[in-house]
C-alpha cells in the first residue's frame, strides 16, 4: 500500500530515470535470452561432438585399416599371423607411489610365470621407463590397473598375433621386437609384408592348416610314444613343389619368444674359449626340415636305383645280384640289416633294402651318373625354398669307390629332409624336379621344371615304392585304400668320427596315391626309442612308417584322396619276381 | 544504501519497500518459525557484508575457481613439459602451484573490493580505468613482446597485461558515463563512450589482440543496448561493426589468416594439424565421459594447454558432459546477475553489474566457442579456469566490483527474481 502511495511521487520526480530503468529491464531480458540461446547452441554442439566422437571411434574400427604388416593366411584363407593393437604394461619409475617390493609381489600374483625378483628389478632399476610385460591380455591389464598404481601405464602397441599358436611355428616364424621378421615366412618375406602397396593384401601360403594340424598331431603322438628327441614332417605337392605341411618338433609358441640359452663355450685349437654353436638339439626354434642335415640312409636307394636305370645299368628288373655275403671294399664291410644270404633281383633288393646289392649296382654305375643325379637333385647346395634358415649339405668332395657305394644307400652324404622330399617328388611325378615353395601357386602359374629322371624310370619307381609298402619294409605305412608307396631309411648318427649304434635317424619317404602320386610325405624321427607296441625297435619300419600310415589315413580325405579298395597302381609285371618269396619279417 | 554524491536519486530512499513488510510478515508467520537472529547480532562490518552480499554469485565464482584448479592441475604437466629443457626441468604441477598463489592473491582482492561501498567502488574503478588506460597507452612504447604480440608491461614476476585489468574497470566507467543520461539526456555520453572505446580498440588492435577488442566493443554495445539507446543507434552500431569486420578481414593480416583457417580448414596440411584441429582432437578424445583425471594423452600435443585451450583438456579428461556443466555455470552466473537486476532501479548499478557479468560471460563464450570450433581461434582465457596471474587478479577485482554493486540488504528490497527459494 505504501508503494502505491509512493509511486506517483517518484514518477513525477524522476521520470527520465524510471523510464531508463524500465527500458533497461526489458533489454536485460533480451540480453539474457541471447546468452541462454548461445549457451544452448554451445551445449548442443558439445554433446554432439561427444556423440560424434564415440560413433567415429566405432566406425574407425569397422573398415579394417591397412595393417603395419600384412596378414599371413594359409591356402584356404585361415589366418596364421595378423597385426593387432595389443597392450603393453610399462612402469614410469619416477611416478611410482607404492612400495616396489609389495608391487612386485602383486605383479607376480598376476603373472606367476615371472618371479618377484624379476619384477622388483624392473621396478627399481634400469631406465626411467621399463616394460613390465608386452602382449598383455585385457584381463591382465585390468588386474594390473586394479592395483591402482599411477606409475604403471598401458600403452597400446601394434603386436603380431599368431592365432594358431604353435601350429606351423617354424614355417611362419615370428617378428622380433623391432618389427622385423626374424624367422620363417616372416623373415623370408619381410619386405613383401611391410611393403606399403602390398600389406593390405594377406600373404597366402601353400600350407593347408588342416593337413598341418593332422601332421603335427601324428608327429607329436609318435614322438611321445617313441620317446624320440625330435621329429620332422613334410608334405609336398609333387606337381607344383608347394609345401602343404611342414612340421619340426619340438616346437615353440611364436606369440611368446623366449631367449635361447647360450651354449657352453668350446675350447678352440689355440686353447682359448669360443662361444659354442647353437645346434638343433638346443633350440626348439630350429626348423629341422631345412636347418638340420641328416644321413638319411636307405631312403636314398630308390634315388640311386633310378639313377642306375637312367644310366642304363639296370636294364632288367629280373637281373640278380649276389647278396650272399657282406661286401668287402677297401677295408670296409658293407652288410645287410636283414641278410637273406642269397642272390636278389632288383625289386627284392629294394623290398629288403639290401645295402650289398645297392653297393654293387653303384659300383657298376660309377661316379659320374650317381654324382650327376645327386647334383641334379641339388644335394650339393642348400635346399631351394624361400626360407632363410638353411643348412648346407654334406656332399662328397672326393669320390672314392667306397664313397660311390655308401652314398648310394645314403651314407657319407647328408642332406635336409627338404632335399629328400623334393627329390622324391621328382622321382614319382614323372621325373620332373620343381623348386619347393611355401607360397601358394596361382592357377596356371608357370612352374620352373627340370627333368632329372625319365618317364619310364619314374613309372617303374612308382611300382617299386608301392611294392615296398605292400610287401617290403614299409608295410607299417600301408594306410588301407590310400595306395601309399615309400621307402624306409634308418641311419646311425655320426658321432666322434664314427657312428653311434643306438642314436638312429629313422625316416620314411613316401608318396600317395601311387597310381598318380600327388603328395609326397616325409616323416623322420630323431633318435626314437621304440614305440609302445614294439618296444626297443628303432628302425624306420616301426617308428616313422606307422606315423605316415595314420597321417595319410587322416589327411588323405582333406587332400581329396579317398580310400578305394579296387584302385591301385598296376604291379602285375613285377609281382612274379618276388612271388613266393616268404618274408622274413 | 548509502547516498549518491552524483545527484542521482535512488528509489530506495523514497518509500517503504515491500521488504520491510516482508520482514514483519515473516516474523509473525506461525508456519515458518524464523530463526531467533534474523539479522546478525554482532554488527561487525564482516557480518553485515556477508549478510548483504550475493552469496549465490560468490558461491558460483568459488565453484569456478575450484574447477579451474582441477583443470590447471590437468593441464600443468603439458605446459611444464613444453617449457622444460634438459638442464632446467619444471615440476609437472608447477603451474598448479603458481595458480594457487594467484588465487591466494586474487581472492582477498575480491573480498576487499566487494566490501567497498558502492560509491567508493565506483570511484576506485574510474580511477583505475584512467591508470590502466594510461598503461595501455604505454604498451606500444615500453611493452614486452611475447609470441609476436606486445601486450605486456614490466618484466619477470612483475609482468602484467594492462588490457586484462582495464577490462572490468573500463566497463564500470562506461556504465557510469552512460548512466549520466538518466540525469541529463542531453549529455553526449554515447559519442563520448564510443570515442573512448574506439581509442582502446585501436590500441588493442595494435598489439594485436583481436579477442580483447571484440570483448571491449561488445561490452560497450551491450551497455548501449541496456542503457536504452534507440533502435537507430543500435542499427548504426551493428552495421559499423559488420563493416569493421569486413575491413579487418581485408586489411588485417593476422585476423584474415585465422578466419580463413576457420572457414576453409585445410585437411592434412603439410605443417601438420593446426591448433584448431589439435584442440578438436583433444576435446573429443575423451568422448562424453572423458578418459579420467591425468589420463589424457592428446593434450600433450596442444599449444597453450593451460590457458587458451584448457577447455579442451577438460573435455579430454572429464568428458564433454563436464564441458557442458562448466558452460552452464557461466550461464548461471550471467543469469543470476541479470535476473537480480530486474528489480534494480539504479541505472548505474544496472549498467555496471550487467556490463561486468556480460564481459565475463562473453569472454567465456568466446573461449569455449574457439575450443569447440564455432569461432575462429583467438587468444582468450577462460575466466577463473585458465592459468594466468593478470587474468586471475583482474577477474577477482571485477567480481569484487560486481559483488560490491549488487550488495543489498535482503530485507530492504525483496526481489521476486533473484532470491533463494527458502524465501529469505
Amino acid at each position: 500500500m505504501a508503494t502505491i502511495i509512493a509511486r506517483p511521487e517518484s514518477r513525477t520526480g524522476h521520470r527520465e530515470q524510471l523510464d531508463l530503468a524500465s527500458v533497461a529491464h526489458g533489454r536485460i531480458m533480451l540480453v539474457l535470452l541471447i546468452f541462454v540461446a548461445i549457451s544452448t547452441v554451445m551445449a548442443g554442439k558439445m554433446v554432439w561432438m561427444g556423440v560424434a566422437a564415440a560413433t567415429q571411434a566405432e566406425r574407425s574400427i569397422s573398415p579394417i585399416p591397412v595393417p603395419h604388416r600384412a596378414d599371413i593366411v594359409d591356402r584356404n584363407g585361415v589366418p596364421l599371423a595378423r597385426d593387432i593393437d595389443g597392450y603393453a604394461i610399462a612402469v614410469r619409475r619416477d611416478r611410482l607411489l607404492g612400495d616396489p617390493r609389495e608391487l612386485a609381489e602383486k605383479l607376480h600374483g598376476i603373472f606367476p610365470d615371472q618371479t618377484v625378483g624379476h619384477f622388483y628389478k624392473l621396478l627399481t632399476s634400469g631406465g626411467q621407463w621399463n616394460y613390465l610385460r608386452t602382449r598383455a591380455l585385457p584381463r591382465e591389464v585390468a588386474a594390473v590397473n586394479a592395483l591402482g598404481e599411477v606409475g604403471i601405464e598401458f600403452p597400446r602397441e601394434p603386436e603380431r598375433l599368431y592365432p594358431q599358436r604353435t601350429m606351423a611355428a617354424h614355417l611362419i616364424g615370428f617378428v622380433n621386437r623391432d618389427g622385423h621378421g626374424a624367422m620363417g615366412v616372416e623373415r623370408a618375406f619381410n619386405d613383401r609384408l611391410v611393403d606399403l602397396n602390398m600389406r593390405g593384401q594377406p600373404l597366402q601360403l601353400s600350407m593347408d592348416s588342416r593337413v598341418q594340424a593332422a601332421l603335427e598331431d601324428e608327429l607329436i603322438y609318435g614322438m611321445e610314444d617313441q620317446k624320440a628327441k625330435g621329429a620332422v614332417g613334410l608334405v609336398l605337392d609333387s606337381r607344383t613343389g608347394e609345401v602343404i605341411a611342414m612340421a619340426s618338433l619340438p616346437t615353440f609358441n611364436p606369440n611368446r619368444i623366449d631367449p635361447i640359452p647360450s651354449p657352453p663355450p668350446v675350447v678352440g685349437k689355440d686353447g682359448k674359449l669360443y662361444p659354442g654353436k647353437i645346434t638343433c638339439d638346443m633350440s626348439p626354434r630350429c626348423n629341422r626340415v631345412v636347418q638340420a642335415r641328416y644321413e638319411l640312409g636307405s631312403t636314398f636307394k630308390p634315388l640311386s636305383f633310378a639313377a642306375a636305370m637312367d644310366a642304363g645299368i639296370i636294364v632288367s628288373m629280373a637281373k640278380r645280384y649276389d647278396a650272399t655275403a657282406p661286401l668287402q671294399v677297401g677295408g670296409f664291410s658293407i652288410r645287410d640289416d636283414h641278410p637273406l644270404g642269397r642272390w636278389l633281383n632288383v625289386p627284392e633288393a629294394l623290398l629288403h633294402s639290401s645295402n650289398i646289392v645297392t653297393a654293387r649296382i653303384a659300383d657298376e654305375m660309377g661316379q659320374k651318373p650317381l654324382e650327376k643325379a645327386y647334383r641334379s637333385m641339388e644335394f650339393d647346395r642348400p635346399a631351394t625354398i624361400e626360407l632363410r634358415e638353411q643348412a648346407g649339405t654334406l656332399f662328397p668332395g672326393k669320390w672314392y669307390r667306397t664313397t660311390i657305394m655308401t652314398t648310394a644307400y645314403g651314407h657319407g652324404i647328408a642332406v635336409t629332409p627338404m632335399h629328400l622330399a623334393s627329390a622324391y617328388a621328382a622321382l614319382v611325378n614323372g621325373g620332373v624336379w620343381h623348386p619347393a615353395t611355401v607360397i601358394k601357386r596361382k592357377p596356371g602359374e608357370k612352374i620352373e621344371a627340370r627333368r632329372i629322371f625319365s618317364e619310364e624310370t619314374s613309372a617303374r619307381m612308382r611300382q617299386l615304392l608301392r611294392m615296398i609298402v605292400q610287401t617290403g619294409t614299409g608295410r607299417n605305412a600301408d594306410a588301407v585304400g590310400y595306395r601309399v608307396g615309400g621307402k624306409t631309411g634308418t641311419a646311425e648318427k655320426p658321432k666322434d668320427g664314427g657312428y653311434a649304434r643306438r642314436s638312429l635317424v629313422s625316416t620314411f619317404a613316401s608318396a600317395f596315391p601311387m597310381e598318380d602320386p600327388r603328395y609326397v610325405v616325409v616323416v623322420m624321427m630323431d633318435e626314437p626309442q621304440g614305440s609302445s607296441r614294439t618296444p626297443g625297435v628303432r628302425t624306420a619300419a616301426y617308428t616313422a612308417a606307422p606315423v605316415v600310415k595314420s597321417f595319410v589315413a587322416r589327411a588323405g580325405p582333406l587332400l581329396g584322396v579317398f580310400p578305394e579298395a579296387n584302385r591301385d597302381i598296376d604291379i602285375s609285371e613285377l609281382k612274379p619276381l618276388v612271388e613266393g618269396d616268404k618274408e622274413s619279417e | 544504501m548509502s547516498g549518491n554524491d552524483e545527484g542521482i536519486t535512488l528509489i530506495d530512499g523514497g518509500a517503504p519497500r515491500p521488504g520491510k513488510l516482508g520482514q514483519l510478515e515473516m516474523a509473525l508467520s506461525p508456519l515458518r518459525p524464523r530463526p531467533r537472529k534474523p539479522l546478525p547480532r554482532e554488527r561487525t562490518a564482516l557480518a553485515i557484508w556477508f549478510w548483504e552480499i550475493d552469496r549465490v554469485l560468490l558461491g558460483l565464482i568459488i565453484v569456478l575457481i575450484a574447477i579451474g584448479l582441477v583443470a590447471v592441475a590437468a593441464a600443468s604437466p603439458v605446459a611444464a613439459a613444453k617449457l622444460s629443457s634438459a638442464e632446467n626441468t619444471l615440476a609437472p604441477l608447477y603451474y598448479f602451484y603458481r595458480q594457487l598463489m594467484w588465487i591466494a592473491l586474487g581472492l582477498p582482492i575480491m573480498i576487499v573490493v566487494s566490501m567497498l561501498p558502492r560509491v567508493q567502488a565506483r570511484r576506485l574503478a574510474i580511477a583505475l580505468s584512467i591508470v590502466f588506460g594510461l598503461f595501455l597507452l604505454l604498451v606500444p612504447v615500453i611493452g614486452t613482446n611475447v609470441n609476436g604480440a606486445t601486450r605486456w608491461l614490466g618484466a619477470g614476476m612483475f609482468r602484467f597485461q594492462p588490457s586484462e585489468f582495464l577490462k572490468p574497470v573500463f566497463v564500470v566507467s562506461i556504465a557510469w558515463l552512460l548512466s549520466m543520461r538518466a540525469r541529463d539526456p542531453s549529455l553526449p555520453v554515447i559519442s563520448l563512450t564510443a570515442m573512448l572505446t574506439g581509442i582502446v580498440a585501436l590500441l588493442l588492435m595494435r598489439q594485436p589482440d583481436f579477442g580483447q577488442t571484440v570483448i571491449f566493443c561488445a561490452c560497450w554495445a551491450a551497455l548501449l543496448l541496456i542503457g536504452g539507446a534507440s533502435m537507430r543507434i543500435m542499427t548504426t552500431v551493428g552495421l559499423s561493426a559488420l563493416s569493421l569486420f569486413v575491413l579487418m578481414y581485408l586489411f588485417y593480416e593476422n585476423g584474415r589468416e585465422r578466419i580463413d583457417a576457420f572457414l576453409f580448414p585445410v585437411k592434412d596440411a603439410i605443417e601438420g594439424p593446426d591448433q584448431v584441429q589439435l584442440a578438436h582432437a583433444t576435446i573429443t578424445h575423451g568422448g562424453l565421459m572423458g578418459v579420467g583425471p591425468g589420463g589424457g594423452s592428446a593434450k600433450f600435443n596442444l599449444p597453450e594447454a593451460h590457458t587458451d585451450y584448457i577447455f579442451s583438456v577438460i573435455g579430454e579428461e572429464f568428458g564433454l558432459i563436464a564441458c557442458v556443466a562448466i558452460a552452464m555455470v557461466y550461464l548461471a552466473i550471467v543469469v543470476r546477475v541479470l535476473l537480480r537486476l530486474l528489480d534494480e532501479e539504479d541505472s548505474f548499478v544496472i549498467l555496471a553489474s550487467a556490463g561486468l557479468a556480460i564481459e565475463m560471460g562473453l569472454q567465456a563464450i568466446i573461449n569455449m566457442g574457439v575450443n569447440i570450433h564455432i569461432f575462429p581461434s583467438k587468444g582468450m582465457t577462460l575466466p577463473f579456469i585458465s592459468y594466468g596471474g593478470s587474468s586471475m587478479i583482474a577477474l577477482c577485482g571485477g567480481v569484487g566490483l560486481l559483488l560490491a554493486f549488487t550488495r543489498r540488504n535482503p530485507y530492504m528490497s525483496r526481489s521476486p527474481y533473484g532470491m533463494t527459494w527458502s524465501g529469505r
